[in-house]
């Protein structure tokens, strides 16, 4: 995959879990109940005592940083943005892999909409690294984390 | 070639060379850092895992916390006798069913500030019998809550359900946790002075005392009981009436119903 290509995927990918996060903050102060296919298994996670983290809702926590990344994604591509949005995703992705053991072990039920950000952001992991570790390495583009020059592209400011 | 052109040719493999070099240094540092995000990452993890455990309450046998909660518990129930689900003389003249569930932190604070006075005032002198029933309201799994009130049953098969839903209403973990588990289960077994073990456990399989736990459940139904703890009482024997007392943690409001009801036994 082209590394615009992969830029293009983890956009979709972030707005999609954005969307899930979204929902669940709705969800969250609104107190309504979350439409759930499992009965009332997403209820019960939602109103978990590990619904909340340091006294934040996690579903906003969530929402925070998948603006983030999105944020990131979107700006003009450097070794920086690239660095910083493969962090953002891998903390993500480990903070999710925690509520999802909490899901399992400690509430012993499931909420379809964690699940679903959970595996979004299972999938981008591996994909925002390799996008880093892919990067351009031509002495023209940002070798250094101090520079935001762009891709390797001459003189065309934005890239993949 | 002319020199012209060798010192280019030069010049590109430096330069090609340099360049080869620069990419390697760059995606060496990048995996070093990808390294470092990694292990920060995973340390993060692992100071959340601990910070979350110590919210679920997880209680250390033989612990100040536990010792304590034996000791209330044997102070209150001294000199009562206990029979199956209830409490006090099984003559006494006036029953009040105390409906709870075993996760509930209210029925806690009833246990621990009203019941102790009601006891004392009425239970000894044989003039009340309190019978412990269930209703599911805090405990979010059915499975869970199933579980640990036919373990207080089973534990009245042995005339020990007080000391077992006294000593966990005392040991209660952190509400929606999931720290009832067998292991806590279990636990509260063990700080049941003189319960046999072993009679207890198969005991909790018996399908009369689950068929106890539908009823009473039926009766709260029928009663519209909807929130624990809740409190039906009568004359023993007789017609059972909603007791809805203005406070749970002080023992007025059932002070002066039980006493109505227990003059209104002692009249000829």
């Amino acid at each position: 995959m082209s590394a615009r290509g992969l830029r293009g995927v983890l956009i979709v990918l972030t707005m999609t879990g954005l969307g899930v996060a979204s929902y669940l903050t709705y969800v969250h102060y609104a107190g309504v109940m979350p439409v759930c296919t499992t009965g009332g298994s997403c209820e019960k996670v939602q109103t978990s005592v590990y619904a909340e983290f340091a006294g934040m809702p996690v579903a906003l926590i969530g929402l925070l940083g998948y603006v983030a990344i999105l944020a990131l994604l979107l700006r003009p591509q450097s070794e920086t943005t690239r660095f910083t949005a493969m962090t953002f995703v891998l903390i993500g992705f480990a903070f999710s892999a925690y509520l999802t053991y909490r899901e399992v072990y400690s509430i012993h039920a499931i909420c379809e909409w964690c699940a679903a950000s959970a595996l979004i952001l299972t999938v981008m992991a591996p994909l925002s690294v390799w996008r880093f570790l892919q990067g351009p390495v031509s002495s023209r583009s940002a070798s250094t984390l101090q520079s935001s020059n762009g891709d390797g592209r001459g003189r065309v400011p934005a890239g993949p | 070639m002319t020199r012209k052109q060798r010192r280019e040719q030069g010049r590109r493999q430096r330069r090609a060379l340099e360049q080869a070099e620069a990419a390697r240094t760059l995606r060496r540092k990048r995996l070093r850092l990808l390294g470092i995000i990694s292990a920060l990452v995973a340390c993060g993890i692992v100071l959340v895992l601990i910070v979350s455990a110590g919210a679920s309450k997880k209680l250390t046998p033989g612990s100040a916390q536990s010792r304590a909660a034996v000791s209330d518990v044997t102070t209150l129930l001294r000199g009562v006798p206990q029979g199956g689900n209830v409490l006090g003389r099984a003559t006494a003249p006036v029953t009040l069913q105390y409906f709870g569930d075993l996760q509930c932190p209210v029925c806690r604070s009833f246990s621990t500030q009203a019941l102790p006075s009601i006891v004392a005032k009425w239970v000894h002198t044989g003039k009340l019998k309190v019978e412990y029933r269930s209703l599911q309201t805090a405990t979010r799994d059915p499975e869970v809550f199933a579980a640990q009130q036919l373990a207080a049953l089973a534990a009245g098969k042995q005339g020990k359900l007080w000391n077992f839903v006294e000593t966990f209403y005392r040991e209660q973990g952190e509400e929606g946790s999931g720290y009832v588990t067998e292991g806590f289960i279990a636990q509260v077994a063990r700080q049941v002075p003189g319960l046999d073990l072993s009679r207890w456990a198969s005991d909790r399989g018996n399908s009369a005392l689950a068929g106890q736990v539908v009823s009473d459940a039926q009766a709260a139904s029928a009663s519209g009981l909807g929130g624990t703890p809740a409190f039906l009482i009568g004359i023993s024997g007789g017609q059972m009436g909603r007791l809805e007392p203005s406070s749970f943690t002080d023992s007025a409001p059932f002070d002066q119903a039980i006493a109505r009801l227990v003059h209104s036994t002692s009249r000829p």
